[in-house]
This record gives C-alpha cells, sequence and structure tokens, in this order.
C-alpha cells in the first residue's frame, strides 16, 4: 500500500499525538507522520516535500491556521492537497471562514477517532 | 496579573479575526441569553464531554472542596469578545499526571512540559465546549492561547465578577477544579 503522507500543525505537541493516534485507529496504516508547531513550520515543511493530506489546529501563537491556509493557496504549496481544520471553535462563522480559505473538513475538538474516520477518510485516495 | 494577560490576547485574537470587533456584536446581545451562558449546567456537560471524548475518563460532579493544595497545575484560557473572562483548570499534581497519561497512553514521572501542555489543552477545550454552548458565545467570543501555573499557595481572584461558576469533579481517585470567571458582557 502507498504510504500517505501527512502533515499535522499544532502549537500543542499533545494533540499532534493525539490527532496521530486517531488516524491511525481510522485504519491509516501506511500513515507517515510530520508534524510542525506552528503556521509557519508547517509552510517549510510543505517547500520541502509533498504531502498528502494536511491537518491543522486554528488557535495558533504568531501564524494561525486561517493565515497558514491562506498561505498554502496563495503560495500554491499545496493546492490539491485535503485540509482538515482541528479546533476547539465551532460556530458557523468559523467553518464558513475554513471552508473560505480552502478547507475541505472540519472538526471539532474534543472529538472522537470515530469523527476522525468519517471527515478524513473520504478526502484522500488509498491505493 | 496573568488573567488580565490572558484575557487581552483573546481580545486580540477576537478582533484580528475575519470581520471587526464591532461588526460581529452589531445587535447581538449576552444579557439576553444571560441565564445560558450562566446555566452551570453547561459546565457540567463541557467537562463529561471533553473527558469522555479524549481521556476515556467518567467524570462526576462533587460539591466538596477541591483537594489539590499542594503542587497544583492551573491552566488558564481568557475569554474575548461579548464575554472577556477566563476558564481555569485547577488539579494537584498527581492527578495532572494521570490526566496527561490518559491523553498521550505515556507514563509521566513529573509535570514536564509534555504534561502541562496537555492539561492547557484540555483546559482550551473545556473553553471551546462551554462557550460552544450558547450559539451567541459561540460565534462572538474568542479563546487565548492556554497559558499554565505550577506550584503552592496561588490563589485566582477576580474583582466584582459578572458571575463565577466553579465546579470540582472526581474521576477515579482523583479531582480537579474548573472556574468559569466572567468580568465583562455585553
Amino acid at each position: 500500500m502507498k504510504e500517505i503522507q501527512a502533515l499535522i500543525v499544532d502549537d500543542s505537541s499533545v494533540m499532534r499525538k493525539i490527532v496521530e493516534r486517531s488516524l491511525r485507529q481510522a485504519g491509516l496504516d501506511t500513515l507517515v507522520v510530520h508534524e510542525a508547531g506552528s503556521g509557519t513550520e508547517g509552510l517549510e515543511l510543505l517547500k520541502s516535500r509533498p504531502f498528502d493530506l494536511i491537518l491543522s489546529d486554528i488557535n495558533m501563537p504568531s501564524m494561525d491556521g486561517l493565515e497558514f491556509l491562506r498561505q498554502i493557496r496563495t503560495q500554491n504549496l499545496a493546492s490539491d492537497v485535503p485540509v482538515v481544520m482541528i479546533t476547539t471553535e465551532s460556530s458557523e462563522e468559523h467553518v464558513r471562514q475554513a471552508i473560505q480559505a480552502g478547507a475541505q473538513g472540519y472538526i471539532r475538538k474534543p472529538f472522537t477517532a470515530e469523527q476522525v474516520k468519517e471527515r478524513v477518510l473520504p478526502l484522500i485516495h488509498v491505493s | 496579573m496573568l488573567l488580565n494577560g490572558v484575557r487581552k490576547a483573546a481580545i486580540a485574537l477576537e478582533r484580528g479575526g475575519g470581520r471587526s470587533g464591532s461588526e460581529k456584536t452589531m445587535g447581538v446581545s449576552l444579557r439576553e441569553s444571560m441565564h445560558q451562558v450562566s446555566n452551570p449546567g453547561n459546565l457540567d456537560a463541557s467537562v463529561e464531554e471533553v473527558f469522555q471524548m479524549m481521556l476515556g475518563l467518567e467524570c462526576r460532579r462533587d460539591h466538596g472542596p477541591a483537594d489539590v493544595s499542594n503542587d497544583s497545575v492551573t491552566a488558564v484560557v481568557g475569554f474575548g469578545g461579548l464575554l472577556s473572562g477566563a476558564c481555569v483548570f485547577t488539579t494537584g499534581r498527581e492527578s495532572a499526571l494521570q490526566i496527561a497519561g490518559a491523553m498521550t497512553g505515556m507514563e509521566f514521572p513529573d509535570v514536564d512540559d509534555t504534561v502541562k501542555d496537555g492539561i492547557g489543552e484540555i483546559c482550551n477545550m473545556l473553553a471551546g465546549a462551554w462557550k460552544g454552548k450558547v450559539p451567541e458565545l459561540s460565534a462572538n467570543c474568542g479563546l487565548s492561547v492556554p497559558a499554565v501555573i505550577t506550584g503552592r499557595d496561588y490563589r485566582l481572584h477576580v474583582q466584582a465578577p459578572e458571575f463565577q461558576l466553579h465546579h470540582v469533579y472526581r474521576f477515579q481517585d482523583s479531582c480537579f477544579a474548573v472556574t468559569i470567571v466572567c468580568d465583562g458582557l455585553q
């Protein structure tokens, strides 16, 4: 099976681990996880290699997740890569802003592995 | 001092969003939803949701005092926007290690940066889940990034809050306290 290169962007290392564990519980056995502690770090990683999936927090210091997402699209770094926002913000306005910025999925914290499976698996192509 | 810092950060974050603060708050007032905002059941439901979903732990509300006097770990997440204030999560050293262990599947001998990070995230999710219970609050109130304090003999003091919820919860043989302080409401 093809490896799935995933980028997880969150200023919390604990949340990055939880997201990774949830993706593995969702059945993504060939997952290769790359972690970034900020939007800036995430952009650097995107310039260095291709990814199949990006998951990002919204509330982060210096560059928030929405700005990270806008930068991805405007710099044309991963225009065809699905991006899922994982955040404590749950209002319709936040979802609208994320979709407008180019996100394909939105998961509210707290979440279950089942929710991650439902929202993420349809977005990636597992051969 | 700390509360003011995180609250200002939350206000700045809220103002930095897609729309300006005045646009967002125009015509919206939380005063009419005060009974919903200060509903103690919302806090209990938020705690239950976060602990069940993220840690697989069942919590129960306890009406006794929180036993977190020695070497406590406290996380603070500020609210800004229509409501200003903070969500404060306080627990003892052993409970903090237990919570971080349940979150990560790892064992921690001491309160290190990962444990503090985990407690900060719990507070962040509690603050988000709590404000998400009231639609007007969810849409018009921002959250700061968490600040975590460790040590002993410190107290949280807010002068004349609009309202305050302080609940103690127990899971297994551990306990923690969650305080929602509102010192400004539009």
